[in-house]
Order: C-alpha cells, then sequence, then structure tokens
C-alpha cells in the first residue's frame, strides 16, 4: 500500500542515497589501497551491496513520483 | 598491534605508500557504517508509509550485517581491541540485581491482572546463557510475534539483500 511520501521520508531517503554513495567511495579507497587481502576483498563486495542499496532507495523515490501532489497540501 | 600490517608494504607489494594504514581505512568504513545503521534505524521509525518503513529496515539490516563482518575481520587482524572482559563477580551481581527488578515488574504486572503466562526465562537460562547466543532469553515473546504476524520478521523473512 503506498502512500504519498512526507516531506521527511524525502530528506531521509535522499540523506541516505549520500551516505550510501559515500560508503561506496571509502570502500573503493579500501579495496585499492589496503594492503590485507581479506580487507580489499570485503571492500569490493561491500561495494556491490551499497550500489545495490541506491538502486533501492531510488527506486523507491522514483515509485512514489506520481502519488506526490502538485501543490502545497494543508 | 600494527605488526601484521605494517610489514607488507615494506617488502614492497604495494605499488605506492598508501597514506592510511590498514587500520586507519578499515575504521573509516566500520564507523560509518555504524553511522548509517543508526539512521535508517531513526528513518525507520520515522517513516509512515510501510513500504518506505520496510525499505528502511530492510537497509538497516543488510548495513548492521556488513558491520559485524568488517568488524570480524579487523578482529581476526588484530585491528579492533575490545573492551576487556566483564568480572563474574560484576556479572553475578548485575544478573542478580536485574533478576530482582524484573520480578518486581511481574508482581506489579501481577497486581493489574496484566501478568499473563510467561515461564521465567531468567531463572532457566542461568546455566545454559553462554551456548545461546541467539536465544536471547528476554525475547520468549515469539509466540506472541508469530500470532501477530508483523513484528521480528525481518529475521526470518523473504529479505532478497540479507546474503
Amino acid at each position: 500500500m503506498l502512500q504519498a511520501l512526507t516531506g521527511k521520508e524525502l530528506e531521509y531517503l535522499v540523506d541516505s542515497i549520500s551516505n550510501e554513495d559515500l560508503l561506496i567511495k571509502q570502500n573503493a579507497v579500501m579495496a585499492e589501497s589496503a594492503t590485507n587481502m581479506q580487507l580489499r576483498q570485503l571492500g569490493q563486495q561491500m561495494i556491490q551491496t551499497h550500489r545495490q542499496h541506491v538502486q533501492m532507495l531510488l527506486q523507491s523515490i522514483s515509485q512514489h513520483q506520481q502519488l506526490a501532489p502538485l501543490q502545497p497540501q494543508q | 598491534m600494527y605488526q601484521q600490517s605494517y610489514q607488507p608494504h615494506q617488502q614492497g607489494q604495494a605499488q605506492h605508500q598508501p597514506i592510511l594504514t590498514d587500520e586507519d581505512l578499515a575504521y573509516t568504513v566500520l564507523a560509518d557504517l555504524k553511522r548509517v545503521v543508526n539512521e535508517y534505524a531513526t528513518a525507520a521509525t520515522e517513516s509512515s508509509c510501510q513500504q518506505v518503513r520496510s525499505l528502511f529496515t530492510n537497509l538497516l539490516n543488510s548495513t548492521l550485517q556488513m558491520q559485524g563482518q568488517l568488524f570480524k575481520t579487523m578482529e581476526q587482524n588484530n585491528m579492533y581491541s575490545t573492551s576487556s572482559p566483564a568480572l563474574r563477580q560484576e556479572i553475578d551481581k548485575q544478573l542478580k540485581q536485574n533478576q530482582q527488578t524484573a520480578q518486581k515488574t511481574d508482581q506489579f504486572l501481577q497486581q493489574l491482572s496484566l501478568g499473563g503466562r510467561m515461564q521465567q526465562p531468567y531463572q532457566q537460562a542461568q546455566a545454559p546463557y553462554m551456548n545461546q547466543q541467539q536465544n536471547n532469553p528476554y525475547s520468549p515473546n515469539s509466540q506472541y510475534q508469530q500470532q501477530s504476524g508483523q513484528s521480528g520478521q525481518h529475521h526470518h523473512g523473504p529479505n532478497p539483500y540479507y546474503m
């Protein structure tokens, strides 16, 4: 049952995308420059999971696109 | 503590001199995972759309799992020192005090006829406590959870992101 997104929900979704984006980049640095192989591999794995997260968050925003009112509501 | 991770690049394995040590790299990611776990929990509690709430709940679980995995890896590589073990006497003391608290609350509930039937798991749990990490003695409400069907399901439910 989809409801229109509240302003707050939208902000959390958007903030979460920034968080996931930052984590992708941090993991990329770890996967590239760590000397420990376990850390490098884990970094690579986590990049993929964070990319999925970004897609899920984007998908959720787009699913709510049509429900959003065009005028401010009371 | 630093031995394991410092040796390799002195032996010329890395193409360039890294600015951050392995510990620093891993810790940076770990700290952010922890922050994001908190944010997803807050986001879930503040969502009114059920679909958005369950999205945040799934992301929370997935992020927690990554945090746990990274922590384990760091621990295995001696990059993380956990705090020293709690003393036996402190555990005994805390257990006793809190069992009493729980009993008083039970009595309080019984006075209000809200006690219901609970199998007092905190008494049985004393001996096998260590072997039952999964079975938190304080979540015997699984009967109720199964009935209501909603809460607690994300642990077992079909969650594709939960590797």
